[in-house]
């Protein structure tokens, strides 16, 4: 049997050149260059809408209260990240089976989260979206324990794409506590950049824009701060995680880690964020802002994608054998 | 109880992929699918350089990670230490694949022939292997080595054992101290891969030197 590909495959059944390699081996099931490229897309694009729609649902409604950004947020949840996950799946139809073991399962967990926080969402939205014949208006208590609901559960939603990557033990580059925290920030910035797009696209004043843009510079230091703090981490770690950031650094993957993810998605927004602040017109402020919101949004998928890349298995051999 | 378990003699070994071979024609997995397969590696440093085949197969371990991670519940660990996959109930999500330290999962998404230039099975025994696969395991889910379920239960070794002409493999029960598996871990001092993530598997390697 030799090493080779069998390429004529088309995208389904090729044989793994890399499942025959000693030393570390890339994780082919959730990342690009996998048996098939668009189903790892749409896992991708999964994670990416999941984050920054639950993140546009919390900042539209606790910081700005808008009801149509906060409806976007639901949709891009309920609707996006529902349809990229069955697109992913080998099996869509039996995708029920999937909330069967939450005792252990992260998928499970996370999935369980999605929904209740689709429910909670759509039940707090509901009167002030037309659905007026609703036994609560908007303001009461009760509506306030389904804000309280939503924004609870639509923080679990942003954070479990991080546990499900550390739940794997092999992966070094993924298994770090860093991963929740990392993917919680992003999906709030993230959500930010949505909620000022949606805004910007409706011809809206934005509400609070000075809280907001503080928010919003404060998450950007902080995000770099953890990933600067992620990269060191890898750096004295294992030999697999030093070979995971060689591979975030110094491959194909540097031009969607250093370049869009770092660069454009951190850097440069920041600049502008800070910048559209002292701008000379409101249109120059808000042109800045919308292309600040769009390279923070390219940012955050591109970090995702780039840590699904960098998912290397510690080797299955030690030396001694 | 029963728990089946395996060692693999690392010093026997050839690297002569019968192992792989027996077991595709047993499990009839398509192109792209080694529940058995080979790998070699080096290890040591000049002059005392080696070179070994080490074949590897899911581990069944006693405590793993796929089936904590499954979330559909498909993945099940038996009672008999065995560690399966119910295609019936697997959505094809991959969680376990990522998770297995090992790389003892595979993906197939559909069944294709080894040569693609045709449109009909270029054999009948493709055709026939075809048949065989999408009975017994649905397309777009995840398929492991299930230590021949089949061939244990009517008294038989697994294909790999069954084939190995250097007999590097044994199988066995691992609760019997008395058992030949359980004499080799012993007495050669076997060892599990990658003890430290606390999955204690349940095939065992015998070292090469």
């Amino acid at each position: 049997m030799s090493q080779s590909t069998s390429s004529s495959q088309g995208d389904a059944c090729v044989l793994q050149q890399e499942d025959f390699k000693p030393g570390a081996r890339t994780q082919m099931e959730w990342g690009f260059g996998g048996r098939r490229r668009w189903r790892d897309g749409a896992l991708l694009m999964a994670l990416f809408l999941g984050g920054v729609g639950a993140g546009q649902f919390v900042v539209s409604t606790w910081l700005i209260d808008s009801v149509t950004s906060a409806l976007v947020g639901l949709l891009v949840v309920g609707v996006g990240k529902t349809v990229a996950h069955l697109m992913y799946l080998g099996q869509p139809k039996r995708f029920y089976r999937l909330f069967l073991k939450p005792k252990t399962s992260w998928i499970s967990r996370g999935l369980i989260f999605m929904v209740v926080f689709v429910a909670f969402g759509a039940a707090y939205l509901a009167p002030d979206i037309g659905f007026d014949w609703v036994p609560w208006e908007t303001g009461s208590t009760f509506s306030d324990a389904l804000l309280i609901g939503a924004i609870l559960s639509a923080s679990l939603v942003m954070v479990y794409d991080g546990f499900v990557l550390a739940s794997c033990k092999s992966i070094t580059a993924w298994n770090t506590a860093l991963m929740p925290p990392l993917f919680f920030t992003y999906a709030v910035a993230g959500g930010t950049a949505m909620t000022y797009l949606t805004l910007i696209a409706m011809g809206s004043d934005i509400p609070n824009e000075d809280t907001l843009t503080t928010i919003d510079s404060v998450l950007l230091v902080s995000m770099f701060a953890l990933l600067v703090i992620y990269v060191m981490n890898m750096k004295t770690s294992t030999a697999t995680a030093r070979e995971s950031l060689r591979k975030l650094t110094t491959t194909k993957v540097a031009v969607a880690f250093i370049g869009v993810a770092i660069i454009a998605g951190l850097l440069v927004p920041l600049s502008l964020t800070l910048y559209q602040g002292v701008a000379a017109t409101e249109t120059v402020a808000s042109v800045l802002l919308a292309l600040s919101s769009i390279l923070e949004l390219s940012g955050d998928l591109s970090v995702r994608h780039s840590i699904l890349r960098a998912g290397l298995h510690a080797p299955v051999f030690s030396e001694g054998l | 109880m029963v728990r089946w378990g395996m060692v693999i003699d690392l010093k026997r070994c050839t690297g002569c992929h019968s192992c792989s071979v027996a077991c595709k024609v047993e499990h009839h997995t398509p192109p792209g699918v080694f529940w058995a397969k080979v790998v070699r590696i080096e290890s040591g440093k000049y002059p005392t350089v080696i070179r070994q085949a080490v074949p590897l197969l899911c581990m069944h371990c006693r405590e793993p990670e796929c089936e904590k991670v499954c979330p559909t519940g498909a993945t099940k660990k038996q009672p008999d230490g065995r560690v399966t996959v119910d295609s019936d109930e697997c959505v094809g999500c991959r969680y376990c694949a990522v998770a297995c330290p090992y790389g003892a999962r595979c993906f197939a998404p559909d069944w294709k022939d080894y040569f693609t230039g045709d449109k009909k099975p270029s054999s009948p025994y493709a055709e026939y292997s075809k048949k065989k696969w999408l009975e017994e395991s649905d397309k777009g889910v995840v398929s492991k080595c299930d230590f021949c379920e089949e061939r244990v239960e009517q008294g038989k070794q697994p294909a790999c054992v069954n084939a190995c002409p250097c007999e590097a493999r044994t199988f066995g029960d691992l609760d019997d101290p008395e058992s030949e598996v359980s004499q080799l871990i012993k007495k050669r001092r076997g060892m599990q891969l990658h003890p430290e993530y606390g999955t204690d598997a349940s095939v065992y390697y015998l070292p090469a030197r």
